[in-house]
């Protein structure tokens, strides 16, 4: 019996034999601990798969091979199994090639079993990206393996260009009306609906998401709210809530931890040094947009304040341009305003991290006054920021968030206010 | 419009040349009397009597010599080999004669002729009453190359042969003469050199001859019921002249592009038009070109080897589900 | 010695007798002296432009490979002599012969060899595919056999249209073991059609003796009887014979009654083609021939009917400044322009596979 290299996870193609506990001419036992695999994300301990002598052992301790690689076999008695083909890295789509017979499936396929590097840029690929001057590092692929297909590249150029008048109500195309009957309505997706759909699909499929959160103090910045909110509103004529402290936040604790601040390409990190902060705005339920401000690292939180308030009044009125979508690096959702404790936001393509913004409620909290710990009642929010485990680890990105709290919960707001 | 079976509209296409051109004559073994081996030419005789279609011994260089004779010195004659296979037989009058005598001679020679012939598998007949032969004819200059999938494309792109002041080599596919489909009634004359785009789509292109037409439109169903896969299918009808135009125009719009072929897989048809559009169309290329053709063996005779071999519905499916991402 | 005087001087006897009696039997026979005069300048155009075509050769203005018929001129010259304009012609590639005495131009044809633009296939055929259409000459073959069938499907036109036309289609005596021979004839015996096959058995098969490798003594005569036809053998070396045969099957062809095989016995006195020296010949065997050239015999019974070594001279004078003035034509003309590579594919006059 042949013994294989297993499947470990979805997109693994390949795993790193480690250790060996039986060499070549021991006896086996079917369950025994045999050999050991590692990858980069799981070490994994493999048992025998049947009762016998270790006959051959084909692969070394510490070789790395594909997926279903034979990498030793067991005399068991039986009748050799026939020979198999390679199981491909999709194991769902194995179990159905099988079933094409060899010699019919042979001349059908003659390219290699592994295909699917996110490099390799199809010729209509590259065309698109050379008549467009895009930067194929910002187009996110959702062909196999990742790879940027042809649709990729049309949907990225969509989205930068139709984004603006999707957002306008008065599109050339309206989304077309409700059907009702039957007991239920059918609503057909509009355009901005379709796209948000595509766009979260595809960075579920792209990012593994793993999301952290964090209970932060906002007495703080309420303190500074309190005392300069009413002049402020008079006049700047909007008022003054959390999102600029925690963007200006963000800013100083990117600065310590930059890794936040990138997006994945091949198998490169690639970390911008400035940060253009993207803040996602509903509109109005009918949808969900996410302009940028462009080099928020570079303002003071009252820039950042006057900045996000224009997105959101030209979001809302339709008088945002192609160029206010363009380039973000990080993202805040800010979700609070209906009271939700905490949310598990989606990953703003090709970013590594995104971070929820949800209600600040008062509540009754342990503070320690002068060594003693005493109860009080302080405004607590939770900020969760979902990351992307290709890019960095949760001791990272908890780091990043302990950080982040620790800024929102101590700096001096009062003086970054006029 | 009527529905006719493929081989009523071999006959009706015949028929209609017939009638209307004294000219055309048509010869070939058991065509005449007993209307065909595959009763693709029944009452042909009884229309047009024997001076008009007449029986031969079994003699394919003689008869396709004598249709190329009749051709040089003004009849329009169709010339029936029975078994495509069998124009191996009469290959040097093909390839060495009838394709190369108006280049050779400068122009001074004609030869308006119709060689028409039953092509292809699936009838369990065994490898040498089976092959799919058009790319044999596909490679010698001088030919033109026909292969209908529909009894309407039989009668239109017959007349079209007869009517060509070219030799054509007409493949009729022995598993289709019993399919039925609409004829246009009243006189029908096809366009030789055009495909025609039988099933739109916006995800993969497959281009597909003859008995392989079906199969693909199946097999493009059940990758949009089944897989959300948009293929656009196109019935290639003549291999010479290509209409690369029509090719060149889906692959614009999907980027991909698949062949399916009932001949082997060495210089089958598709690697031809696999090859003109990597080379003119490279760049919009989205997948690598995919040739579904039967293995480069020799035909098997039993009903399960022959099925496995020739592409089937489900291997087309398959394969493209698979290719596609 | 002395019998061998005496047979000298009876023979000398009989041949004035005979001279005499030829003298004053009719000049008119069945023949006639227009025909033989038109036989005669035929065997001379095809003598000498062979003879020109073989020197050109050797100053390798004629490239390629060449098939000279010297020796054979009287088995074309007496066919054509029975031929009407519009009959059609079929021969080997081994065919100028057959080409020239359809009428075909002379420096079209020198300059199809020579590979120039005034050629009559344009410089794209060459001296294998040698074609007239107008002229009837329906090509020169390349492939043993092949023309055969062909010939019978012109034949075939001509009986489905009722126009009393016949195609005479001429092979070498190799042609008789391929199988398109044997399909030819079957059909042509069976559908009655108006084909005359000749057969010009020149003794060798390219370099091998017909006989080393032919079941039956005389190729084509023998194969007659298996397709239901008479054995029919000519002295393919007298015009007037090969006139008289080809004569009677056109005749026969054209009342309806069906084709004829005729076997030619025939010399060539080159090789197979310009490339063989034919060292194969057994010795003498070319000089007994050449006794029997078929220019030698005819000047002579030219002479037996009275016409004078003044008109035959002339004739041949008149073939000789027609062959010289051809060959200076198709020096002059230059070699075909490159457009013409990938014209007369088609119909429509290009060569266009796609849109």
């Amino acid at each position: 019996m042949d013994v294989l290299m297993p499947q470990l996870g979805e997109t693994v193609a390949e795993g790193t034999l480690t250790i060996w506990h039986k060499s070549a001419g021991d006896k086996v036992t079917s369950g025994e601990l045999l050999f050991e695999i590692g990858t980069d994300k799981v070490e994994m301990e493999v048992p025998a798969p049947a009762t016998g002598v270790l006959q051959v052992i084909n692969v070394d301790a510490g070789e790395t091979v594909p997926v279903g690689t034979v990498l030793a076999v067991i005399d068991d008695g039986k009748a050799a199994s026939p020979a198999k083909e390679t199981p491909k890295a999709e194991p769902a789509k194995a179990a159905e090639s099988a079933s094409a017979p060899a010699p019919a499936a042979a001349p059908a396929v003659s390219k290699p079993a592994a295909r699917g590097d996110q490099h390799k840029l199809s010729p209509v690929v590259r065309k698109l990206v050379a008549e467009n001057n895009l930067d194929p590092a910002q187009i996110t692929g959702t062909g196999r393996d990742g790879r940027i297909k042809k649709a990729d590249v049309l949907a990225y150029l969509k989205g930068a260009s139709a984004a603006a008048p999707a957002a306008r109500p008065s599109a050339p195309a309206p989304a077309p009306a409700p059907r009702s009957g039957d007991g239920r309505t059918v609503i057909p997706f509009n355009r901005i609906r379709q796209m948000t759909a595509e766009h979260m699909v595809r960075s579920k499929t792209v990012s593994p998401h793993v999301h952290q959160g964090m209970e932060v103090d906002f007495s703080g910045v309420d303190r500074a709210r309190k005392a300069k909110g009413a002049a402020w509103k008079a006049r700047e004529g909007f008022s003054l809530n959390y999102l600029p402290f925690i963007a200006r936040a963000v800013c100083d604790a990117i600065a310590e931890f930059p890794n936040i601040n990138a997006h994945v390409e091949g198998d490169n990190l690639v970390v911008h040094d400035s940060v253009n902060l993207s803040i996602a705005v509903d509109l109005n339920f009918e949808g969900l947009v996410a302009p940028v401000i462009q080099n928020a690292s570079a303002m003071t939180a009252v820039e950042i304040a006057r900045a996000v308030a224009d997105l959101a009044n030209r979001a809302r009125s339709n008088q945002l341009t192609s160029d206010d979508y363009a380039g973000a690096t990080y993202t805040i959702s800010n979700n609070g305003s209906f009271g939700t404790y905490f949310t598990t936001p989606i990953i703003n393509q090709p970013q590594v991290a995104i971070l929820s913004t949800d209600a600040i409620t008062q509540r009754p909290w342990v503070v320690n006054v002068d060594g003693e710990d005493m109860m009080a009642i302080r405004p607590i929010g939770v900020l969760t920021q979902a990351f992307d485990h290709r890019a960095i680890d949760g001791a990272y990105s908890a780091a990043f968030l302990r950080r982040l709290k620790e800024i929102i919960e101590t700096k001096d707001w009062s003086a970054a206010l006029p | 419009m009527a529905e006719l079976t493929y081989r009523e509209a071999v006959i009706e296409g015949i028929a209609q040349e017939m009638r209307r051109d004294e000219d055309v004559v048509f010869l070939g073994e058991d065509i005449a009397k007993a209307g065909g081996v595959f009763k693709a030419t029944v009452g042909l005789y009884d229309e047009f009597g024997p001076l008009r279609v007449r029986d031969t011994p079994i003699s394919e260089q003689a008869i396709l010599g004598a249709a190329m004779g009749a051709a040089m010195t003004g009849l329009k004659p169709i010339a029936e080999i029975m078994f495509s296979d069998f124009l191996a037989v009469c290959w040097d009058i093909v390839a060495n004669q009838i394709a190369k005598s108006r280049y050779m001679t400068n122009g001074q020679v004609d030869v308006p002729l119709v060689i028409r012939t039953a092509n292809g598998g699936g009838a369990r007949f065994g490898a040498q009453h089976s092959q799919s032969v058009e790319n044999w004819a596909m490679m010698i200059p001088g030919l033109k190359v026909v292969a209908p999938s529909t009894p309407a494309d039989i009668k239109g792109l017959m007349a079209a042969a007869i009517r060509d002041p070219d030799p054509v080599l007409f493949f009729e596919q022995k598993s289709l003469y019993a399919t039925k489909g609409e004829v246009p009634d009243g006189e029908h004359v096809d366009e030789i050199g055009t495909a025609k785009v039988v099933r739109e789509g916006d995800d993969v292109t497959i281009v597909a001859l003859a008995a392989m037409v079906p199969r693909a439109l199946a097999a493009a169903e059940r990758l949009q019921s089944e897989a959300g896969i948009s293929a656009s299918v196109v019935d290639l009808r003549s291999l010479v002249p290509l209409d690369t135009k029509t090719i060149f125009e889906q692959v614009e719009k999907t980027s991909r592009l698949v062949t399916v072929e009932e001949n082997p897989r060495l210089c089958g048809w598709g690697a031809e038009v696999s090859s003109i559009v990597a080379e003119e169309m490279f760049w919009n290329l989205d997948m690598p070109i995919v040739r579904i053709t039967t293995p480069h063996i020799p035909l098997p005779s039993a009903d399960e080897l022959e099925d496995i071999a020739l592409p089937s519905v489900d291997r087309i499916f398959e394969t493209v589900r698979r290719e596609v991402d | 010695m002395a019998k061998a005087a005496s047979k000298k001087r009876a023979t000398k006897k009989r041949a004035v007798k005979a001279k005499a009696a030829a003298k004053a039997s009719n000049k008119n026979d069945d023949i006639g002296e227009e025909k033989r005069l038109k036989m005669w300048e035929l065997q001379l155009e095809v003598r000498h432009l062979e003879q020109r075509a073989h020197d050109l050769f050797f100053q390798n203005m004629i490239k390629g490979t060449s098939h000279l018929a010297i020796g054979q001129e009287a088995v074309s010259a007496g066919c054509a002599a029975a031929m009407c304009d519009d009959d059609y012609t079929f021969c080997t590639y081994r065919g100028h012969a057959h080409t020239l005495v359809r009428g075909t131009s002379m420096t079209g044809m020198l300059g199809e060899l020579m590979g120039r633009s005034c050629g009559m296939l344009g410089g794209k055929g060459g001296s294998m595919h040698l074609t007239d259409v107008e002229k009837g000459a329906m090509g020169s073959y390349a492939i043993i056999g092949a023309h055969l069938p062909i010939a019978a499907g012109a034949a075939w036109q001509a009986q489905y249209k009722g126009t009393g036309q016949v195609a005479f289609c001429f092979f070498g005596d190799g042609t008789t073991n391929i199988g398109a021979f044997h399909e030819a004839l079957n059909f042509a015996v069976i559908w009655k059609l108006p084909v005359i096959f000749v057969c010009e058995n020149n003794l060798y098969m390219e370099y091998t003796p017909i006989s080393e490798v032919t079941a039956v003594e005389h190729p084509a005569a023998d194969r007659a009887a298996a397709y239901g036809l008479p054995s029919i053998i000519v002295d393919g070396n007298d015009a007037d014979a090969v006139y008289r045969v080809a004569r009677d099957a056109a005749a026969k062809a054209r009342a309806g009654d069906g084709p004829s095989l005729i076997e030619a016995k025939t010399y060539r006195h080159s090789g197979h083609s310009r490339a063989d020296p034919a060292t194969y010949r057994p010795k003498g065997e070319l000089e007994k021939w050449m006794e029997r050239d078929p220019l030698k015999i005819y000047r002579e019974r030219l002479g037996e009917f009275g016409v004078t070594k003044k008109v035959i001279d002339s004739i041949e004078k008149d073939v000789l400044r027609r062959v010289d003035e051809a060959t200076e034509a198709a020096k002059e003309s230059p070699p075909p322009s490159d457009d013409v590579l990938m014209t007369d594919v088609y119909a429509d006059g290009g060569s266009s596979w796609r849109n």
